[in-house]
This record gives C-alpha cells, structure tokens and sequence, in this order.
C-alpha cells in the first residue's frame, strides 16, 4: 500500500499544532496536520448555549472516549473516570484546537519566571527548575505573535510587565464597559494599579480578518468574525492558501511507529467517521495533542526500541503535570446600590470589562513576605443564559419555581450584573502531579486512556488565598455584594502543561531546548507540555510563542535533511 | 457519590422502579406512558400568568423529549429521567396531572425530601429551563419571550440548526 509522505506530519491542529503548519507551509514543505476534530469554519460558529457549553458537540462523548482522574482522599488515591463524573479533560476537539474557544486574554511570562529556582530557591515538595531558556530568547517570538494572532492591547508602564522590543501593542484594546471608571477609581483608592488587558482579539479589521463585534459571547465560543486569534483563523486558514498544506480532519492519530530506535516512520491514524485505518510517513513529527493528550499518545507508542513510550527513556515523561494554580470569586453589583456609573452602563451587553492586575506578581513585603505570586483578571460573569438562570434556582436548600422563580429570576437578571476575577498563581510542579496511561481502560480505538494524578502543592493555594483577598477588596470597595472567592486545587482543566519538559538533562527532561525528544532525532512536541513551570499567567500567548520558536528549528532541521 | 453511581445504584434500590431497557424503543415506550407526568411536574414549575413564558405555551415537553433522546443526551440520564418520573406517576396512582395546584406542590415538596426525587426535579428544572432559554431554532423560544422577559439576547448569530449540524 502507497503510504503518502510529508516533510512534516503534526498531530494537533491548536496553537502548538498550527504554529508549526504556518511556519513551515510559508517556507516551502508540505505538512500533513492530522486533527481528530471537525473543520468548522467561521461561518459555522453561532452563539448556541446548548451545542456549544452544555453538551458534548464539539469535543468527544465521554463514554467514547474518557480521561480516568486520580485524586488523593484521606491519604488514599481516588479513581473516577470522566464518563462518571463529567468532568471532562477534552477542551475543544474541533481544526484549530480549544484556540477556537479562548476568552483571549493574553499575557507573557516574565523574565523572572524562566529562572524561578535561582529567584526563589526551592520549595519542600516540588519540582520546580528554571527553563533552557531565557525569556529574551523567547521575546521576538511574544511580538511575532502580537502581529501574527493578533493582540490588542495598551502598554502601561509597571514594574512587574515584561520587557517589550516593540514599544506598543500592533492593536489598539477593545472596546471597553463603562464599569472600567469605577474599577479604575477602586483601584487607585486603594493604591492599586489597573492594567488593560491584552486580548488575541483583533479591535480593527485586516485584510482577512474583520474587527470584534462585540458579541457578548466570548469564551467558550468560536467567532463568526475571525476576530479571535484562534489557531485556525489566524494560522491555518493562511497556511492552506499556501497549497503546501493537507488537513486532515476527523483523523485521530493512535500511535507512532517505527522500525528504529533513532526515528519516527510513520502516524497510525483512524478515520473518526468511517472507522477507517491508515498510516501517514513525514521526515518529522511534531505532536501538539495538547498536554495531557500529547503524553498519552507518547506513552501509547511504546515499542521494542521504546517499551516505556517515546521519550521516557529516563522514566520522565508524564511527570510533572501542571495546571493553573488559583482559582476564581465573584461579587454582585446591583443598579439600585451603584456608585459613578449609570445602571444603562452597568447592563450594556458586549463591550469588554478588560482590566487585570500585576501589582503582586512577585510579593516583597515586609509583612506578607517575599514570594512570587501572580495575576489577576477581572471580567463579567459569563452571559450565557441557561447557566445564570440555573444559578438561582435554589433558595434555602430548595428547589423554586412558579412565580417566586420567575420573579426572582427577572429581578436577578435585570437589576444586578455579576463581577468576577479570576487568580493565576503557579501551580508548582510535584512528584504526585503527573499523567499515566491506563492499561484497562480503552477508548473506542481500542486504545489505553490517560490517567490524570492531579495534585495541588499547599503552597499554592497560600498564594490563590492571597491573591483572592487582594481581589475581594476591590470588589468591596466597587460596592459589590455577595462576594466569595473559591481557591483550589481542583483545576480548570482548560489551562494544561507539562509532562514533557524540556532541559538540558536527558536524565531529567524529555526534551531538549529546541523541544525536540532527547533520544529520537525527528520527533518534537510543541504543545505546552514542554513546560517546567507554568508562570503565573494562562498559557496560549506562550504556547504560540514556543511553537513558532521551535518551527524556525524545524525549518532549519528540515533543510539539513 | 458520583453521579453515574447514583444513577445506577438507583435502578437496584426499592424507592425507584426498574431502569427502562437501554433500547431506545422501549424507553420511547416507557417515556410515553410517563409524558404527562413529567409535562405536568413542568407546567406546575412554569405556570401561566408569570413573568416567564408558561410551560404550556411553549410546549416543554416537546423539547424534553427531543432532547433526552437526541444521541449527544447522556443515556443514562435520560434513563434517570424516565425512571424518576414512573416513581412519581406510580406513588399517585398515575393522577398527578389532574391534581389541583397545592396538591401537587405538596406531592411535589414531599417528593422532594427524598435524595433521588430532588435529583429529578433538578433535571427537570434544567430540561426546562433549557427548553424556554435556548435559541429559537430549539423550539421553545420562538418569539424569544422568555429572553424578553430577563432583558437578555442570546447572542449573534443565532444558530439555525440544531446542535450545530441540524
Ligand atoms: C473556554 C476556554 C477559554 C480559554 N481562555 C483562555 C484565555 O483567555 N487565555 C489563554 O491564554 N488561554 C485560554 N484558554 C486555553 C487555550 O485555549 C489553550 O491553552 C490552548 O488552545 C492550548 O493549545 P494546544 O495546542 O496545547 O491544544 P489545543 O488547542 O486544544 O489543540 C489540540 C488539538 O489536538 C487534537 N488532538 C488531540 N488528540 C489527538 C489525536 N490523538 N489525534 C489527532 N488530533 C488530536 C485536539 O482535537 C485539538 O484540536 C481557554 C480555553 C478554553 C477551552
Ligand atoms: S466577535 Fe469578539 S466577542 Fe465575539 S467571539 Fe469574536 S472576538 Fe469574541
């Protein structure tokens, strides 16, 4: 049988995954990107509650296919698998990967954060390493995607933002709520620093892309605009019109195989549709499945020259699995208490909240202490309809309905809009946090499912707590009610890495620096899960960032060829 | 306890009857012999003259039933929805939808104050809240009545199929 071949076959088409297919589609090889998903186009993306957030449309049936997910009770392990709880690990199985879905809020790491270690010294039960890298390798890469993806944003001078080459964002921020006069005075009263978000949504129109309409539907949706600088719109579409490019989606890659220690040979893929089964041959293979997935699909591919997975020769991969340490809260704000702004402007529908706070990254205080901490983004509550009605349908412990509910429900979403934050603070990297396969549990290709340890270091949720305290004094002094914050160490499972790190150690790292698998010459992961230490910022900006990184390697690995 | 174990620790406890057969056309049976059941619990929970668009006027069983059996609805769920139901229609000797309002509060309040019939009742409240929220393509929030009333839109552009791919 004619096995077709690439220069490059990449399995995953998200940020890690088209990042690697741009590059290399613009400098002249073929690539064959192999997507488990569907190719939904702009055009498909409506605001549909019900397809898009409440059921499994758009990522797999969870009794198909399940992550089994351990957490330690009372001292013991506690195995549920997500067909049984619902909790489910995947994020958006569609061409461009959970990219499509992001709410685009966008952050660098800083320098500080690729050398945490040498900062702060160790912590008793955790992992943490600093990176093979510095931030000021990774920082032309940080612009690239500004202009690539598309970043809008406004640079405010504070101590804590990284360093730019370019002095301003190539887009100005997106339109902003009227509550910002108030959270921006709250601030100011309380010796704070409000920063404007920084977005991968696009404020103005370019050649292909059109501006952001405001939906009011954001996260957790694909854009009808092209406005979101998903991997799709902002990468793959463009690599397409190179004609270098073959996407195959519907295409789930199993297993990869090879006849030599030295080498990947060929991807053994299945049609999600038709059932079908076939093999893809490329000089290279980049996987970028997302984390979890990614070290999955590495350990399934053992083989008589790898019997522990590809790349855990030195029994490293999986390990040190990282989520985003933090948490979120909230707190009410009501038309008939506000304060500086017009209640018109409190419930104007789809303009952005776009505010986040750096002012305790890293903390050195006299009485707190010296500790690195992390970001908070504050936002709307998410508008979605269905799940704000499902919220107030208790009372006292009792279900409502009838006319106390109706008029409940109408006073809640007419007179009040909910405010919430949310902390990113590292999630340290521990010997309990890691990802195996599991041998008895099979998805529907007959193949082992990823067992997730998640654990959450005390220490973490020290730094949420304090972050979270920091917030809720906002919202107090916004005049918000009802305020809670929720730290811990159950995590979204939206923001994901490690598993793979990368280092200059094969005995402790799977990767090289250049993301490439330390004892397989044509096999690199570009997805976050190279990551030792996940900053304090969620991930997707320095996902592409990496990515695009090590695609000019590849450009250059592959011309050596 | 986890979700599924109580749906199927359910079936072999005495309070609730049997699961329905996991074949769709027996539990389509099944569910035809507790429709009226479930659109009554419904219409008590959406009555008329509210704010909010009554049960009756949009039809919520019609989108319960569509849903339940639609292929992305977890099956066991949907089993759970039919088995709570037959738990009720039995215990009432299949006469709840003609009883008067405070009966059926009260047999509903009651019903409640078991774990697994306030579990059912949840799912009905969120089967019916879906059905009047969702986008009018669904068929329950033709005229977006039920949006009007919260002040809210759902957002463009609206879908025009169902769950994504018609
Ligand atoms: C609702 C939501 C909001 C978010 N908001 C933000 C935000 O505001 N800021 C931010 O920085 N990040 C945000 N994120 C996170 C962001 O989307 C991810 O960090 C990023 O997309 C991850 O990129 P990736 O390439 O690792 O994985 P993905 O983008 O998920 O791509 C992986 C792809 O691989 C495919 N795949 C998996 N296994 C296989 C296989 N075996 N064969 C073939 N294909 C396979 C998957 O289907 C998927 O399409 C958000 C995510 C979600 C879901
Ligand atoms: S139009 Fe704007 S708000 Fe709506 S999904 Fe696109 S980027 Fe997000």
């Amino acid at each position: 049988m004619n096995i077709p071949m690439y220069d490059a076959v990449i399995i995953g088409s998200g940020a890690g995954g088209a990042s690697v297919a741009y590059t290399l589609t613009k400098a002249g090889f073929h690539v064959a990107l192999l997507e488990k998903g569907d190719f939904l186009k702009r055009s498909d993306f409506s605001k549909d509650e019900l397809a898009y957030c409440r059921r499994n449309i758009i990522t797999p049936d969870l009794f198909n296919e399940y992550h089994i997910i351990a957490q330690e009770k009372n001292a013991h392990w506690v195995e549920t698998p997500t067909y049984e709880s619902g909790w489910s690990f995947w994020n958006g199985n569609i061409v461009g990967g959970s990219s499509n879905l992001m709410s685009g809020m966008f952050h660098r790491m800083h320098p500080d954060d690729f050398h945490l270690l040498q900062k702060y010294g160790p912590i008793e039960g955790a992992n943490i390493v600093d990176w093979p890298i510095t931030y000021e390798v990774l920082e032309p890469y940080y612009t690239k995607v500004e202009s690539l993806i598309g970043v809008s944003g406004k640079f405010i001078p504070h101590p804590f933002e990284p360093p730019r080459s370019h002095p301003d964002y190539p887009f100005p921020p997106t339109k902003e709520n009227g509550i910002v006069t108030l959270f921006d005075k709250s601030c100011r009263s309380l010796k704070m620093t409000p920063l404007v978000t920084p977005r991968a949504i696009l404020s103005q129109d370019t050649s292909d892309r059109n501006a952001c309409y405001y939906s009011n539907y954001c996260g957790s949706y694909g854009c009808s605009s092209g406005a979101k600088g998903s991997a799709r719109e902002a990468l793959i579409v463009p690599a397409l019109s190179t004609g270098k490019l073959t996407l195959l989606s519907h295409t789930h890659v199993t297993q990869l195989f090879s006849s030599t220690k030295e080498r990947i040979e060929t991807a053994q893929c299945i049609n999600t549709v038709t059932k079908k089964r076939f093999s893809i041959s490329g000089r290279i293979f980049i996987v970028a499945a997302q984390a979890h997935e990614s070290v999955r699909l590495l350990f399934n591919s053992a083989s008589r020259f790898h019997p522990d997975g590809l790349g855990n020769t030195h029994g490293q991969l999986g390990k040190n699995l990282i989520f985003s340490g933090g948490g979120a809260g909230e707190g009410v704000l009501h038309t008939r208490t506000l304060q500086d702004i017009s209640p018109q402007i409190l419930m104007q529908p789809g303009y952005f909240f776009n505010r986040s706070l750096l002012d305790w990254y890293y903390v050195d205080e006299w009485w707190d202490g010296y500790f690195k901490g992390g970001l908070i983004e504050f936002m709307f509550s998410h508008a979605n309809i269905i799940s704000q009605a499902l919220r107030h349908t208790y009372h006292d412990g009792r279900l409502q309905w009838g006319e106390a509910l109706a008029t409940r429900l109408q006073k809640t979403f007419t007179q009040q809009r909910a405010i919430r934050f949310e902390v990113f603070n590292d999630w340290l990297p521990t010997d309990k946090c890691f990802i195996q396969t599991a041998p008895n549990h099979k998805d529907i290709y007959g193949m082992p499912v990823g067992k997730l340890h998640i654990w959450g270091h005390s220490h973490d949720m020290k730094v949420g707590n304090y972050l979270a305290q920091k917030a809720t004094q906002i919202l107090e002094a916004m005049g918000a009610e009802y305020i809670y914050s929720d730290i811990s160490a159950t995590p979204a499972p939206n923001l994901i890495a490690g598993g793979c790190r990368f280092g200059n150690d094969p005995r402790t790292s799977v990767l090289d620096p250049n993301c490439r698998v330390h004892d397989i010459e044509n096999l690199y992961v570009t997805d976050a899960s190279f990551m030792p230490t996940g900053g304090s910022v969620p991930y997707t900006w320095t996902i592409y960032a990496n990515a695009l990184r090590v695609a000019d390697k590849i450009v250059a690995h592959l011309h050596d060829l | 306890m986890h979700r599924r174990h109580f749906l199927i620790l359910g079936s072999v406890s005495t309070l609730l009857p049997a699961l329905p057969s996991s074949h769709p056309a027996s539990q389509k049976l099944a569910f035809s012999r507790v429709r009226e059941t479930i659109f009554a619990v419904q219409k008590h929970m959406f009555p008329p003259h509210t704010s909010l668009p009554s049960a009756q006027e949009v039809n919520t069983i019609a989108f319960l039933e569509e849903t339940i059996f639609h292929p992305s609805y977890d099956k066991d769920i949907r089993a759970f929805v039919i088995r709570g139901a037959h738990a009720l229609h039995q215990k009432e000797k299949g006469r709840f939808h003609i009883y008067t309002s405070e009966k059926k509060e009260q047999v509903l309040r009651r019903y409640e104050e078991s774990e697994k019939g306030r579990m059912w009742l949840s799912r009905i409240m969120i089967l019916s809240l879906e059905a009047l929220l969702s986008a009018p393509v669904y068929g329950c929030n033709p005229a977006k009545a039920a949006w009007h009333a919260l002040q809210r839109n759902g957002g463009m552009p609206e879908p025009t199929k169902k769950y994504i791919y018609g």
